[in-house]
């Protein structure tokens, strides 16, 4: 599990219950490993400087 | 004619042979499903085969042309759809069992517009589960597997794309690109993949993956069957509510041999990044060979490059998770357990999260238009590695020990975020026989470019004659 987790296992429980997704046995502890490690990879996108940025949100091409 | 000599032959090839009645599409079709029945207990390319269907075709375009109703290159040519393109009346899984039975009443546009154009569709291609994976693998239907090592991956997620159409399954497939499932099994197979501009091939009837970041494409053997192909799938749809309403040129005008000029820019970051050093070479020699021809290669810097993976991940995982949510209270059981896992982590991704990357792919969307104001191609690897063993879940990249996803999808996904179009085409071999990749792209809309320069590479190579053992 990395060290810096942004989410607890009793918020994990929570969501996913929230969510209806089972999480009983080895599948829930996969899944939290899964969702911590993903959580962990964005943590660098709070050290681009979006400030003023848009969403890019419709992404409509040129000529869309 | 020698059936496997028509099964290797190019789309441009067999149809000139179709068109002055040398070639009926009838031998074309028998050839293939000859290659197909051979091969197939190897390859596992096909989810569903429609051996008859293909012959009533292929004798109803034998007749149009005796009659004088040739309709042009595409015409009595063998064509594969991913098993994720809408095909009314038959099957369409996505690559999964929860849809074994799910028949499609409508065709999707890309369907419509092979058809039209005389095409014969041979069957549904294998693929990784829903799109979700970029290695070939499907327990559903049986992984797929590489024609030039069966105990190589395909590359995915458009697997069965790129066996059939280097083993001469098929003439001409489909992908569809959300983070590379075009460009990454064309790498890893040693064929042609074209991630067209998002919103130029109309996705209307593909089962999506993230909205934002699909992109359907043509998989081939030549730079000019991608040529002949985007001229059939290409135009504004309005069925497609990201399509594009652009001009559609004539795409084999870009197939002139000549890069005169043309400005191509090495992100440095690209071979900063893990790369196997036998990768990184090849392409190097690729790039050389484009200067020797008269093209300007110079190194640029994309800075944004490392943060490609995570503005791709939040996006990809959370529209992912956003459009199969009712599969994942329905029906989690049934799905791929790694699938389902990526699936169930997207809902955890916050609206925060999701928008802070599209805030992020907006600057990165912006530093690569600024770096193709200065160059006309963006050029690198398309994979760091060659293909990786069935089911691994490391892969060694020069020094780096790294994820499989991660790695394979490196180079790809940085066109997936900007929309640009971006070509895979073989530039060498390893020395255990595994195909390597060059990747070229450009500015949005301009295919004609990547093309250009594709075409004269290859031309200027064999790469894309070698055919696997198989």
């Amino acid at each position: 599990m990395p060290e810096n987790s942004r989410l607890s296992k009793d918020a994990f429980l929570f969501m996913a219950a929230s969510a209806g997704i089972d999480v009983s046995g080895e599948h829930g502890e996969d899944l939290f490993a899964i969702v911590q490690a993903t959580l962990a990879g964005l943590d660098s996108l709070k050290d681009i400087d979006v400030t003023d940025t848009e969403p890019d949100m419709s992404f409509a091409p040129e000529g869309a | 004619m020698d059936a496997l000599e028509i099964c290797y032959m190019s789309a441009g090839q067999l149809s000139g042979l179709i068109k002055s009645k040398e070639i009926s599409p009838v031998e074309v079709i028998d050839a293939h499903l000859a290659r197909i029945e051979a091969t197939e207990p190897v390859l596992n390319s096909f989810i569903t085969l429609l051996p008859d269907e293909a012959r009533a075709a292929a004798r109803r375009a034998e007749a149009d042309i005796q009659a004088g109703k040739y309709r042009g290159p595409l015409h009595g040519i063998p064509v594969g759809l991913k098993d994720l393109f809408n095909t009314a009346g038959v099957r369409t899984t996505s690559g999964s069992k929860i849809f074994d039975n799910f028949i499609p009443t409508e065709d999707c546009t890309v369907a419509i517009k092979f058809r039209e154009a005389g095409s014969i569709l041979l069957g549904k291609l294998n693929m990784h589960q829903f799109a979700y994976g970029p290695t070939g693998e499907n327990p559903d239907y049986g992984h797929m597997h590489n024609p030039w090592d069966p105990e190589l991956v395909t590359g995915g997620s458009s697997g069965g794309s790129g066996s059939a159409t280097v083993a001469g399954q098929c003439t001409i497939t489909t992908g569809s690109d959300t983070g590379g499932s075009v460009r990454i099994p064309a790498a890893l197979c040693g064929i042609v993949g074209l991630k067209p501009t998002y919103g130029l091939v109309s996705r209307f009837g593909l089962t999506p993956l993230s909205w934002s970041l699909d992109h359907p494409g043509p998989m081939v053997r030549t730079v000019e069957d991608a040529a002949l192909a985007m001229n059939v799938m290409a135009g504004h749809d309005p069925k497609d509510v990201a399509s594009a309403k652009v001009d559609v040129p004539d795409y084999t005008t870009a197939l002139t041999g000549d890069v005169r000029g043309l400005r191509i820019g090495v992100p440095e970051e690209y071979f900063d990044a893990p790369l196997d050093p036998q990768v990184g070479q090849a392409v190097r020699d690729a790039l050389d060979l484009l200067e020797s021809m008269g093209a300007v290669v110079k190194p640029v810097s994309f800075p944004m490059f490392k943060d490609a993976f995570p503005i791709s991940t939040a996006i990809l995982m959370a529209e992912a998770s956003a459009y199969h949510r009712d599969l994942l209270t329905k029906d989690a059981e049934q799905l791929y357990p790694p699938i389902r896992l990526r699936l169930e982590a997207g809902l955890f991704i916050s609206s925060a999260d999701y928008l802070r990357a599209q805030q992020a792919r907006t600057l990165f969307d912006r530093q690569a238009r600024q770096l193709l104001e200065d160059v006309d191609l963006l050029a690198g690897p398309t994979e760091p590695v060659t293909a990786p063993q069935l089911l691994a879940t490391r892969v060694q990249a020069g020094e780096t020990s790294m994820g499989t996803t991660p790695a394979l999808t490196q180079y790809t996904r940085p066109y997936n975020i900007t929309g640009m179009p971006a070509i895979s085409i073989p530039c060498g071999f390893s020395e255990a026989g595994l195909p390597f990749a060059l990747q070229l792209a450009g500015r949005p809309f301009d295919e004609l470019t990547v093309l250009r320069a594709a075409h004269a590479y290859e031309q200027a190579t064999d790469w894309h004659k070698r055919r696997p053992p198989i």
